[in-house]
C-alpha cells in the first residue's frame, strides 16, 4: 500500500465556493470581487446579481437563486453602492423556495446566505438522499485486515503521508 | 487475493495499482507470464498519467495547458484531449453550480480538478487491456477498481480520520454498486485554503464520495468541501453518490447510502448500505 499525495493541492485555488444559497445551489448572488474569487463566483450558474466594485465605492447585490435560471432580482441599489445587507426576492425552484441575502462591505460582497427555504424543500431532499449526523460507530468500519486502500485527503503535508505510509508498511500494507 | 503490483510517482502524488486475476490464457510458465503482464499492465497505467501530465499539468511550463494559459497556443489548437478536458471540466461547472471550476483566480484555465480523474480512469482501461479483470487504483487517495465479478470479494478501501490520520474513520466497498470513491479535505488544522470572501473556512475538514465513476467522486468531493452544506445537500439530491462528511467538530455527515456497520443498521436502511456482493463483515 503506497498512499501520498500533493495533487490536490495545486488545485484549491481553482475551486472557491460560490455554491452560496439553499439546496437549489445553482444561482444565488454572484458577485465581481475583483480578487481571486472572482472567477469562481462567476462560474455561479446564471442567477444573481453583480456589482462593480471597481471604484472601490461600496457594491451592493441582491440575489434570488432559481435552479439554472435567469431569473434575478438585481435592484437599483447595484448602482447605489452602499454598504449594507440586502435581502432578494423569493424565487420558486423545483426544490423549493429559495431566497438569498447579500452583505456588502468596503465594495466587496463579504456575505451570502440562503435565508429560506421550504419546509416542503427539506422534506423533499429528507426523504431522497439527504445526509444526516450519525455517530462514528454507525458508519461502517474498515477492518485493517482486509483494508486494501485508502482514500484521504491529498492537501495532507509530507510528515504526514511519510506518517501514514509509515504506519501502513508496520501493517502490512 | 490482489498485492500491491507497483507504484510509480505521478502528478504531485504516488499512484499504487493492485491486480487480481489474469485475464488472459497463460502460454507457460505462469509466473513469469504474469509478471510481465503485471509489469506491462503497470507501465500502461504509468503512461496514460504522464500522457495527461503532459498535457495538463500546470507545474510543467511545456505542457500544453501552460503554453494556452501563456497565450503560446490557442485553445482551439489544443489536442483533442486538452479541450475535452476543459468541455468536461466546464460541463461539471455548470451542474454544480460553480463550486468546482476549471479557472484559477487570476483567469487561467486549472484541469487539476479533473485531470487526476482523467488519468485514473484512463489507466483503468490500460490495465484491463493489459489483460487484467480485476483491478485497483489508488492515485493519492482517490480509488477507482474494476467491477467484480458475482460472489467474488469486494475491494475494501479504509477512509483516513482526519483528525488521526494514522488510523482509519470508516470503510467502504467498492466494486458492485460504487467503483470509485474519493477524499477531499479543506485545509490543514488552523489555516483555510478554501476561504473566499463571502463563504468563510468549510464547514467541513473531510468529504468522501462513492460513485460509480472517478470523475463524479472526484469532483463532488472537492465541490463539497467548497459549498458545505449547501452543496452536500443539493449534490446528494441530484447526484447517483454516497457521501461521508467530517464536519468541523469532527461529527459526521452520511447520506442514507454510505455503508453502516452491521449492528448500527435500521432495518429500513438496510437494503441501500451495503451491496448484495458484500460479506457481512
Amino acid at each position: 500500500m503506497v498512499i501520498l499525495g500533493g495533487w490536490q493541492l495545486g488545485a484549491m485555488s481553482a475551486v472557491t465556493s460560490p455554491v452560496v444559497q439553499g439546496s437549489a445551489g445553482t444561482g444565488g448572488g454572484s458577485n465581481s470581487a475583483t480578487d481571486a474569487a472572482a472567477s469562481g463566483a462567476d462560474a455561479g450558474t446564471g442567477t444573481g446579481s453583480s456589482t462593480g466594485s471597481a471604484t472601490g465605492r461600496s457594491g451592493t447585490s441582491t440575489g434570488a437563486g432559481a435552479t439554472g435560471g435567469a431569473t434575478a432580482t438585481a435592484p437599483q441599489a447595484a448602482a447605489s453602492g452602499i454598504d449594507g445587507t440586502y435581502t432578494g426576492a423569493t424565487m420558486s425552484t423545483r426544490f423549493g423556495n429559495v431566497q438569498v441575502q447579500v452583505t456588502v462591505s468596503g465594495g466587496a460582497i463579504t456575505d451570502v446566505s440562503a435565508l429560506h427555504l421550504t419546509d416542503a424543500d427539506r422534506r423533499s431532499v429528507q426523504i431522497s438522499n439527504r445526509a444526516a449526523p450519525v455517530l462514528r460507530n454507525e458508519v461502517l468500519q474498515a477492518q485493517s485486515a482486509s483494508v486494501s486502500m485508502v482514500s484521504g485527503a491529498t492537501y495532507t503535508s509530507m510528515g504526514y503521508l511519510r506518517s501514514l505510509q509509515s504506519a501502513l508498511d508496520q501493517a502490512g500494507f | 487475493m490482489e498485492s500491491p503490483l507497483g507504484a510509480f510517482p505521478a502528478m504531485g502524488t504516488v499512484v499504487s495499482v493492485r491486480l487480481g486475476e489474469v485475464e488472459v490464457e497463460l502460454p507457460t510458465d505462469g509466473a513469469l507470464v504474469d509478471g510481465a503482464l503485471a509489469d506491462g499492465a503497470l507501465a500502461a497505467a504509468d503512461a496514460a498519467f504522464a500522457r495527461w501530465e503532459a498535457r495538463c499539468s500546470l507545474f510543467r511550463p511545456s505542457s500544453e495547458l501552460n503554453r494556452v494559459n501563456r497565450g503560446q497556443l490557442a485553445l482551439t489548437d489544443a489536442s483533442p484531449e486538452v479541450r475535452e478536458a476543459y468541455a468536461i471540466a466546464l460541463d461539471w461547472r455548470a451542474r454544480t453550480g460553480g463550486a468546482f471550476t476549471p479557472h484559477r483566480g487570476d483567469g487561467a484555465i486549472d484541469l487539476n480538478g479533473v485531470v487526476k480523474a482523467l488519468a485514473i480512469a484512463e489507466a483503468g482501461v490500460a490495465i484491463e487491456r493489459a489483460g487484467f479483470a480485476r483491478w485497483g487504483i489508488d492515485a493519492g487517495g482517490d480509488v477507482l477498481v474494476a467491477p467484480v465479478t458475482a460472489g467474488a470479494t469486494p475491494w475494501q478501501v479504509g477512509i483516513v480520520d482526519p483528525a488521526d490520520r494514522r488510523s482509519m474513520l470508516a470503510g467502504v466497498d467498492l466494486g458492485a454498486r460504487r467503483l470509485a470513491v474519493a477524499t477531499s479535505g479543506s485545509a490543514e488544522r488552523g489555516d483555510h485554503i478554501w476561504t473566499a470572501p463571502g463563504a468563510g473556512p468549510s464547514p467541513f475538514s473531510q468529504v468522501s464520495v462513492a460513485a460509480r465513476d472517478i470523475l463524479t467522486a472526484d469532483v463532488l468531493a472537492t465541490g463539497i468541501v467548497a459549498g458545505g452544506h449547501d452543496a452536500l445537500d443539493e449534490f446528494a439530491e441530484r447526484f447517483d453518490v454516497d457521501v461521508l462528511a467530517v464536519q468541523s467538530d469532527g461529527t459526521l455527515l452520511a447520506t442514507p447510502g454510505w455503508p453502516r456497520s452491521a449492528a448500527a443498521v435500521p432495518p429500513s436502511a438496510a437494503a441501500v448500505t451495503r451491496p448484495a456482493a458484500a460479506p457481512a463483515r
